[in-house]
Formats: C-alpha cells, sequence, structure tokens
C-alpha cells in the first residue's frame, strides 16, 4: 500500500487563495506574456503588479513538443511572487461549448470540465489537449512562488474578467457581451447576470488588422495605428470582416428575444486593443444599438491601485486590453475562494 | 447554481505547494530522524544498562570475595573491643587504689603507750544501693556504680591511769593531716567503749574500744 503523502500537499491547499497571479499562455502577442497580481484585502481586489513578462509563452502544439520543451525552471520577477498562479490558455485546440453531449469527456487525450451556467441550459463544457494542461501544470517548480492553482481556457478567464466589469455590473444583467481576442471573438450573452449563450466566430482583431494591412499596404503595426487615426476612414476595409461577426450576433440577440423571453439591454466590446470606432460604428449600422467599450483595468476601479500612469502596460489604450485573459484568470481565481 | 466562472483544468495531484518546507518530504524525513533519534536513545540506554550491569556483576564478585575477610576484621575488631574494654578496666582498677601502706607506717608513731591494737580490719565494703528500676529496662547484673566506700576499723585496749585520755589522743591523731591521705573521718562508734571482763577483776580500768575510719572512697575512673 502505497504513502499517501500527495494528499498532504493537497491539504495544503484548503487554504483559500487570496493573492493569485494571472498569466496568459498561447496568446503570441509581441510585448510578452501579460501577468497580473492580484490581492484580495478585506473584499477589495488590489492590482500588486501587471505588465508583459519576458518568458517562453508559446504553447507546445504536439506532445512531443510539450516533452522537448524545458519545465520546472520558470521565475517571475519579485513584485509577481505571489503563492499561486491562474494560467489562461489561447490554444486552438480547446474547446468551449454548451452542449449536452460532452462526448470529450470520455477522450484520454482531452482534460475538459463541465458545469452548468444557468439552471435550464444544457452545461457549459471547457476542454483542453491533456498534453498541454500537463505542461502548463508544471511550469513553475514546486517550493518557489508562484505555483500553478489552475488553468483556465481564455475565453472562461475574460468572462470572469468581465463579471467585474462595472458597467455590465450596472447593466440590468441582460447583456450580450463581444470578447475580441486575436483569432477569434466570443459572444457571450446574459440573463439575470447568468451566461445563457456562448458561440464563438473565427473573426478577431487580427483579421481586422490584417484587412486593413492588406488593403492599405502597410505593416501590422502602422495598421493599428491607422485603426486608431481619424484621418482614414477604414470602414469599407473593415465591414467585410466584421459583418458576418455581427450578423451572428443579430441572430444570436433574436434568439434570446423569440427563444428565452430575454431582450438585450445592453451591448460590450470587451478585449478590443484598438479601432473601437469603427466597431461601434457598424455596430450601430448593423444593429441599431450602441456598443460600451470596455477595459480590464476598469474591472479594478475603485482600487487606489488601479489609479495607473498612462505609460504603464495596463493603462495604455492598445496594450491594456491584452491584460482582458490574465486579470480574469486572477479573478476567477479569487471568486472561486471568496 | 455557483456563479463563479472558475472552469479550472488542473488536477488536485498537480496543485504545488509553494511552500519551501514541503510537508511531504519533511514529513517522512522528521519521522525518519525521530526513529533515529528514537534508536540511538534506546541504543544508549542499552548500552548503559549492560554496563551498570557489569558493574553490578563486578560488585557483587568483590563483595563475595570481600566477606571472609571483612568477617575477620569483624571478629578481631570485637576482640580488640573486648580487649580495650578489659585494659581500660585494668586501668580503672589501677587508679582506685587505695593505699595503706604509708598511714599504717606513721600509726605505730602516734599509738600511745597505754594502748594496744589487737585488730585493724579493713571490711569488705557493701554493695551499694541498686538504682531504682526504670521500667521497660531490665535489671543490670553487673554493678553500676563507680564508686566503692571505703573504711578502716581499729581495734584495742587501752589501760593506764588515763585510757580514755589514750583513747581521744590517739582518735585526735587519727584526724589530724597526717592522715588526710587516707582518713577522712575517724570516730568511736557508740557501744564501742567497754570494760574489758575477760582478764579478771584487778583490771577495771584496761577498757576495749572501737574507732571506725571512714576512707577515701574508691573511684573506677
Amino acid at each position: 500500500m502505497g504513502t499517501p503523502f500527495s494528499k498532504l500537499k493537497a491539504g495544503a491547499k484548503t487554504a483559500p487563495v487570496r493573492d493569485v497571479v494571472g498569466m496568459v499562455l498561447g496568446a503570441g502577442f509581441q510585448q510578452g506574456v501579460p501577468a497580473v497580481r492580484l490581492a484580495r484585502k478585506n473584499g477589495v481586489d488590489e492590482l500588486v503588479a501587471g505588465g508583459f513578462l519576458e518568458l517562453p509563452g508559446t504553447l507546445p502544439v504536439t506532445p512531443d513538443d510539450a516533452n522537448a520543451m524545458p519545465v520546472g525552471n520558470w521565475q517571475v520577477p519579485r513584485a509577481f511572487r505571489a503563492p499561486h498562479i491562474a494560467f489562461a490558455i489561447h490554444s486552438e485546440q480547446a474547446f468551449l461549448r454548451q452542449s449536452p453531449e460532452t462526448g470529450e469527456k470520455g477522450d484520454p487525450h482531452m482534460r475538459s470540465v463541465s458545469r452548468a451556467t444557468a439552471p435550464d441550459l444544457p452545461p457549459l463544457t471547457v476542454g483542453l489537449p491533456e498534453f498541454q494542461a500537463a505542461w502548463a501544470a508544471r511550469l513553475f517548480p514546486e517550493g518557489r512562488r508562484p505555483t500553478a492553482c489552475s488553468i483556465q481556457v481564455a475565453a472562461t478567464a475574460a468572462i470572469s474578467g468581465f463579471l467585474h466589469n462595472p458597467a455590465f455590473r450596472k447593466s440590468g444583467g441582460n447583456a450580450v457581451a463581444m470578447l475580441v481576442f486575436p483569432a477569434y471573438t466570443a459572444l457571450a450573452a446574459f440573463q439575470d447576470s447568468l451566461l445563457v449563450l456562448y458561440r464563438e466566430h473565427p473573426v478577431g482583431f487580427r483579421h481586422v488588422r490584417e484587412a486593413v494591412s492588406s488593403k492599405m499596404r502597410v505593416d501590422e503595426a502602422m495598421a493599428d495605428s491607422v485603426l486608431d487615426d481619424t484621418m482614414v476612414d477604414l470602414i469599407p476595409m473593415i465591414e467585410p470582416v466584421l459583418r458576418p461577426l455581427f450578423r451572428q450576433l443579430e441572430i444570436s440577440v433574436d434568439y434570446l428575444a423569440r427563444r428565452r423571453d430575454c431582450p438585450v439591454e445592453a451591448f460590450f466590446i470587451y478585449g478590443l486593443p484598438t479601432g473601437f470606432r469603427y466597431w461601434s460604428s457598424l455596430f450601430k449600422r448593423i444593429l441599431g444599438q450602441t456598443p460600451v467599450f470596455c477595459r480590464p483595468l476598469d474591472s479594478l476601479a475603485g482600487s487606489p491601485s488601479a489609479a495607473l500612469p498612462g505609460t504603464h502596460p495596463l493603462a495604455a489604450s492598445y496594450t491594456g486590453q491584452l491584460f482582458m485573459a490574465a486579470l480574469g484568470a486572477a479573478f476567477a481565481v479569487l471568486d472561486d475562494n471568496a | 447554481m455557483n456563479t463563479s466562472f472558475h472552469f479550472n483544468l488542473i488536477k488536485e495531484e498537480e496543485m504545488l505547494s509553494p511552500s519551501p518546507v514541503r510537508l511531504r518530504v519533511m514529513l517522512p524525513v522528521l519521522s525518519l530522524l525521530l526513529v533515529a533519534a528514537l534508536a540511538v536513545w534506546w541504543m544508549l540506554a542499552l548500552t548503559r544498562t549492560h554496563a551498570a550491569n557489569q558493574k553490578l556483576m563486578a560488585v557483587k564478585i568483590d563483595i563475595d570475595s570481600l566477606r571472609l575477610s571483612h568477617q575477620t576484621i569483624l571478629a578481631l575488631r570485637a576482640e580488640e573491643k573486648e580487649l580495650a574494654a578489659s585494659l581500660r578496666q585494668m586501668g580503672f582498677y589501677t587508679n582506685s587504689l587505695v593505699r595503706f601502706s604509708e598511714a599504717l607506717c606513721r600509726l605505730p608513731e602516734h599509738v600511745p603507750a597505754d594502748i594496744q591494737i589487737t585488730e585493724l580490719y579493713v571490711p569488705q565494703p557493701a554493695p551499694p544501693p541498686a538504682p531504682p528500676p526504670k521500667p521497660g529496662v531490665p535489671a543490670a547484673t553487673a554493678p553500676t556504680s563507680t564508686f566503692e566506700r571505703v573504711s578502716l576499723r581499729l581495734a584495742g585496749r587501752a589501760g593506764g591511769g588515763a585510757p580514755a585520755d589514750a583513747i581521744n589522743s590517739l582518735l585526735a591523731d587519727l584526724r589530724k593531716p597526717a592522715f588526710a591521705s587516707l582518713i577522712v573521718r575517724a570516730s568511736v562508734p557508740p557501744g564501742a567503749f567497754r570494760q574489758e571482763v575477760a582478764r579478771g577483776t584487778g583490771n577495771h580500768n584496761t577498757l576495749l574500744f572501737e574507732i571506725q575510719c571512714e576512707c577515701s572512697p574508691r573511684r573506677f575512673e
């Protein structure tokens, strides 16, 4: 009979997590790996540290890649050394869907979790390849801060962060959020603040940037700059990219109104680093509504630590949005331990 | 319904402790150290017990080997005590000697011509009275006093013209310092004067007398 020493280790985890780092893996941002450290004291969430870390945030694509990549030797700067770390993983092989059939659960190569988000809806199932989850869990060594306590897919992490957005909290709870990622946009519909619909559309801000870049024949950095500029009207270039997304959103809104008796009262765009003006304009033209622009840092409104200088990566208009999943991953852990 | 949106894909066994002191490592190590310490303590206790037993055995052998000599020494010491007590007792007897010779040699010079000493007797001293018995203490079988009275009895006859004066003169001389070393008190006991009748009727002036002298006591010290 084996000695269950591993249970001792698990027992040590029973203490609630009040201080955690959220980190994004696999996003492939040029600035580095987004990471934030949040601490909850007396019910107030404080931003202890935030920034892009120089870490190899590339995700292994195959099990062989995972075996070849060194693990157990990652370290973070002193300001980020919370006891635990929560990962938000961007993986093309991950899935997040509402489905009564959770076929992936039987797949030994996939690690999945299912949970109902609303009483009368099929459960939401989240899955990640086993080798990617196991690789992420081993990145930080034991006996040194931080160690992994949570692995989430980027979309669920972003939703966790969005739930803390003050604009959403002030709304009636019947709302649709567009969580804009580089390669896709997640549509999350809420009824009474409960998630009732989740869809992914394969258009992200990277596609908009590429469209502008190719049409204007400028590099991507310049395209980002142009998207924030008012000198050129980019609507003709962007509309073909975004129209299917907004059409999908329109269908979803119609579904909510007719099938769930849930008239959408507010629309939010979250995680969009650039070009909001064009997204908003097209949105208004197609859906007749004005979306609310959300930033990750808004979720920390009320905390003195959120008063950051404009040059801080979290406060900057472009890079601040790239922390959406990192902040959400940390919020999810803190909420789970509340 | 859990409102938390935390879909955590990490397994419980993958959650590692950030503490540099790892309980799952330290507990077995501490357990082993405790067992080792107990083993060392037990070994030390065993060694000490063994050494104590060996010492006990050696002491027992020594005691056995010395037992005969010890008994001999005890017997010799008892004999020595007995002999020392005898010597001491003999010393007491030596110290308690009452020397009559000087006084008796001097006595003829003080005896008047009309007195004839017929008897000079040192009686056996009467045993001293036994001390009152104490409850619970058995009566002593041997004399317990170190003090013994000594007396000297002189008997004689006095004649002449004034025999009584002659007797009084002798009595007075016996009380003089010349005899003080021996005689403490001298007296004529009542009834000790009497007329001698045994020698015929013509000697009506001859008196028989006795003088009782109390001498210095013998002290067995």
